[in-house]
């Protein structure tokens, strides 16, 4: 009598970043599609190893008759990859000036995914030799210049012009006219034929600023001409990619943000579908000592990382050994910190409209030791205002879905279901009010429990109710004068459904931006409340106060 | 052994050299002219013409680069504008008709800070190979600079005290050992030290240390080069005891140190001890953050499960006897193997 073979139907889900690399197998277990195993290692640990950690795991779990074939089975499972880009495209930008044109055209290209190597405007401080001394050895793929709006001929935005073909070789890289469009065809005639393209400026007068036409032709520049692999298998167009299918098949308005090491992705997409990213070259954690002030803002913001030296000497560590892990709590707060005074760079401007969904990516976020820890770090970081659900793409799932083909990406998100993300809970922010009184009044209306009285939440304070997954709930806000939760509202109660999630439901009235009391004993005082109040476990049907 | 060094050449250099060639750490690669700032031509003025109507007997675009003596503007009635002194055009003003030049100031020297010979010879960069060993570290600051090596501590752990530099150190590249202070930093400089290599250094120190020189050139008394490079971490870390040991094996050897790049090449060295990811039970290992950071020790074992460590993170781990003596459980992820040195 001869065994039946036994067939495992496997796929890989690989993603490759800078530091670090994830893979997860998904495998058909009684008829469906699960995630049977997951890893996360230093990419410079190989892929052999990789290999082994999977199937040490799947050994605990695989049918013994697959136990010694599990190595061939991974190595020839089908492979659904995306990875990070080799290496960052630079740019240098010359503009007329530093708050106006050269904020904007800055703002547009690390937002586009370039790293701006070089800024050199009119107004800062260098002298002209300066200027074009450090253009001349800027080391850059391409060039940017912006300045004068589009009524007018400025003669400052055509020296900026001269300026950068004075400084680079021919056949140099692109150069890109981003400035006034009454100037397109002088600039034009600065450069060989074909080097510059011209887009619409940034700033075309005093008052507007409109970025999106130079964002969307610098992020087509960074694909065609500096990363000419096959676009969709980068994380950075990949990631948005699966938002943006996840978004139209839930109907749902979806945030994405995916903090790598190097640098941070976030898209937008609408309940259609539709989706805009942006890449923020230096916005990963390495990215961080970058930031004017970031150590002291670190340690000001964490409370328990320790001195503020201590802090710049971690935050240089995170440029220069990316894929090393924090091993004390400490290091572990400041690396966190680190991530939500990133976050809240990326979003400086905010996000128009409220989300219904807001998922964390990337290694410090989706893999934090405590789910309540992922959690601050997209509130502190994003401050979604309003009924936002939060999740974590734990498996790392997420971007090598999104680089499958258009048709699809869909199919792959609904096979895994459930394993795709880790509903943390959902999250009411409200900002305004006046600190110590009361900021929202919520009921909690749970199918089979009795209603309880509703929770009292005052201005900078942050509280959970326990809400497990898979639970929901009808909540009653009430909002106090002067609170909002962004929307427009006719009537001062908002009645809304909450997912639960490992967290719970999270009440958070502590403002946006978060206010902070100046004394350090108050201050690390109310961190530690806030902290607590996130890391308690919460019993069912009570709430935790801070 | 062999390494491969690329001088980058700024817009408008002219090598001086050819590929074959050997070159000293001092000698010039090749030369450039730098703008040394903006004038005003009158050009309407001198056509006879409205600044508007001038600009089109330019017989330059911005950008182009004029020799002394060059034509600006001509029009067709004999009427010229020349430049007097080699510039690059920068732009015409339609309103007031004058056109802005950068004069380029006297030819000025393009060094490699190695020595080597050229191995090729690009428009943008030129490439030396230096017979000697590259030592690459994750920090670093300041200029190109080059001296003989010199150990200037007993141990790999010892701090590099303001004590242990004096005139012997003048024009050397001292290896100090696990940190030095800005105090001393500034010592070191006013010595005349060349450069200083370390296995760390709190970044406020380093940070405050250039905070001090960058004053001190703004007011004109900083004179000469100096760099520093930090060989392992950020912070109270080791010098790795192997590469330490290597140090002193190359002392009295030439180097060349770039303190922004953090690479120190080691002339006529064998190879350092190398290093790499995922060290096995009985590995030299040297580990990399937070409470080890810098520490070597001995792989003693790696765990079969992941491990729990005090921050909460679950990961692969080994279990470390350090060289001081104590034995602790590290994130593999924070552990290097330090390959050992060669038998002499």
């Amino acid at each position: 009598m001869t065994a039946n073979p036994v067939r495992a139907d496997l796929a890989l889900l690989l993603d490759v970043g800078s530091a670090w690399a994830k893979a997860g197998v998904i495998g058909r277990v009684r008829g469906r599609w699960r995630l049977v195993a997951h890893a996360t290692q230093p990419t410079a640990w190989g892929a052999t190893a990789l290999r082994r950690s999977l199937v040490d795991q799947l050994a605990a779990s695989a049918d013994p008759r697959l136990m010694h074939r599990l190595d061939d089975l991974i190595a020839g499972a089908n492979r659904i990859e995306c990875h990070t880009a080799r290496r960052p495209a630079r740019l240098a930008v010359v503009a007329v000036s530093r708050e106006l044109s050269g904020s904007a055209a800055r703002r547009a290209a690390e937002a586009a995914g370039w790293e701006v190597v070089e800024t050199v405007t009119f107004d800062d401080g260098r002298t002209l030799a300066g200027r074009l001394g450090i253009l001349q050895a800027a080391e850059v793929e391409a060039w940017l210049i912006a300045g004068g709006f589009d009524d007018a001929r400025s003669p400052r935005a055509l020296e900026a012009a001269a300026l950068v073909a004075s400084a680079r070789r021919v056949d140099g890289g692109p150069v890109i006219w981003a400035g006034s469009a009454a100037l397109a065809d002088e600039v034009e005639r600065l450069f060989e034929p074909g080097a510059l393209s011209v887009v619409g400026n940034p700033r075309p007068d005093a008052r507007r600023e409109e970025p999106a036409a130079l964002r969307t032709h610098l992020a087509a520049l960074l694909r065609e001409a500096v990363t000419p692999e096959d676009e969709t298998h980068l994380s950075s167009v990949a990631f948005p990619r699966a938002i943006g299918a996840l978004a139209g098949a839930t109907g749902l308005r979806i945030l994405g943000v995916d903090l790598g090491a190097r640098s941070a992705t976030r898209a937008l997409a609408e309940p259609d579908g539709t989706f805009a990213s942006r890449v923020h070259a230096r916005g990963g954690l390495a990215g961080t000592v970058f930031a004017p002030g970031a150590a002291a803002r670190v340690a000001r913001l964490a409370g328990d990382a320790g001195e503020e030296a201590a802090v710049a000497d971690l935050l240089q560590t995170l440029r220069a050994r990316p894929s090393s892990l924090p091993q004390t709590s400490e290091e572990l707060s400041a690396t966190q910190t680190a991530a939500r005074v990133q976050l809240t760079g990326m979003f400086e401007e905010g996000v128009a409209g409220s989300v219904d969904l807001l998922i964390g990516a990337g290694q410090t976020i989706a893999a934090a030791p405590r789910p309540t820890q992922a959690a601050r770090m997209l509130l502190d970081g994003v401050r979604p205002i309003g009924v936002t659900q939060l999740a974590v793409d734990a498996a790392a799932l997420l971007g090598p879905l999104g680089s499958l083909p258009d048709d699809e990406i869909g199919e792959g998100l609904a096979l895994l279901g459930e394993d795709l993300l880790v509903p943390l809970g959902t999250a009411v922010v409200c900002r305004g009010g006046v600190p110590g009184r009361l900021a929202m009044r919520v009921t909690v209306h749970r199918a089979g429990w009795p209603t309880r009285l509703p929770i009292e939440v005052r201005t900078g304070q942050l509280q959970v109710v326990a809400l497990p997954r898979g639970q929901v709930a009808e909540i009653t806000i009430e909002l106090q004068s002067g609170v909002s939760l962004g929307a427009v509202r006719r009537s001062s109660q908002v009645q809304v459904s909450a997912t639960g999630g490992v967290v719970g439901l999270i009440l958070d009235a502590r403002g946006v931006p978060i206010a902070l009391p100046k004394r350090s004993d108050d201050r690390r005082e109310v961190l530690a409340g806030w902290r607590d109040s996130l890391a308690r476990e919460a019993i069912a049907g009570s709430e935790r106060v801070a | 052994m062999s390494v491969v060094h690329r001088v980058r050449l700024p817009v408008g250099a002219t090598p001086m050299v050819e590929v074959g060639h050997s070159v000293e750490p001092a000698e010039v690669l090749a030369t450039r002219r730098v703008p040394r700032g903006g004038i005003n031509l009158a050009v309407s003025a001198t056509l006879r013409r409205s600044p508007a109507d001038a600009e089109r007997y330019l017989v330059v675009r911005p950008g182009a680069t004029l020799v002394a003596g060059a034509i600006l503007a001509e029009d067709n009635r004999g009427r010229q504008v020349r430049v007097e002194e080699a510039c690059i055009l920068l732009g015409y003003d339609r309103d007031d008709g004058s056109a802005m030049v950068a004069p380029l100031s006297g030819s000025e020297p393009v060094l490699g800070h190695v020595r080597g010979n050229v191995v090729s010879i690009e428009p943008d960069a030129i490439e030396l190979r230096i017979a000697g060993a590259l030592v690459t570290g994750v920090g670093g600051s300041g200029n190109a600079v080059h001296g003989e090596l010199r150990v200037a501590v007993h141990e790999p752990g010892d701090e590099l005290r303001a004590s242990a530099i004096d005139v012997g150190a003048t024009g050397r590249i001292i290896v100090g050992g696990s940190r030095a202070s800005a105090e001393t930093l500034t010592r070191a400089r006013a010595m005349g030290v060349a450069g200083i290599v370390l296995g760390g250094v709190l970044d406020k120190e380093l940070r405050d240390f250039e905070a001090t020189q960058q004053r001190r050139r703004e007011i004109g008394g900083v004179r000469g080069d100096f760099a520093v490079i930090l060989l392992e971490g950020f912070g109270k870390v080791g010098f790795d005891p192997g590469l330490f040991a290597w140090f002193r094996t190359h002392e009295g050897r030439m180097a060349s140190l770039f303190g922004d790049t953090a690479r120190l090449y080691v002339y006529d060295a064998g190879p350092p001890p190398g290093r790499r990811v995922l060290p096995r039970p009985g590995d030299r290992v040297i580990a990399h953050r937070r409470p080890h950071a810098g520490q070597g020790g001995e792989l003693v074992r790696v765990l079969d499960r992941p491990y729990a460590f005090a921050s909460g993170i679950v990961g692969r781990a080994a279990l470390v006897r350090f060289e001081e003596g104590r034995t602790a459980v590290v994130p593999m992820a924070n552990l290097e193997a330090t390959e050992p040195l060669p038998s002499p």
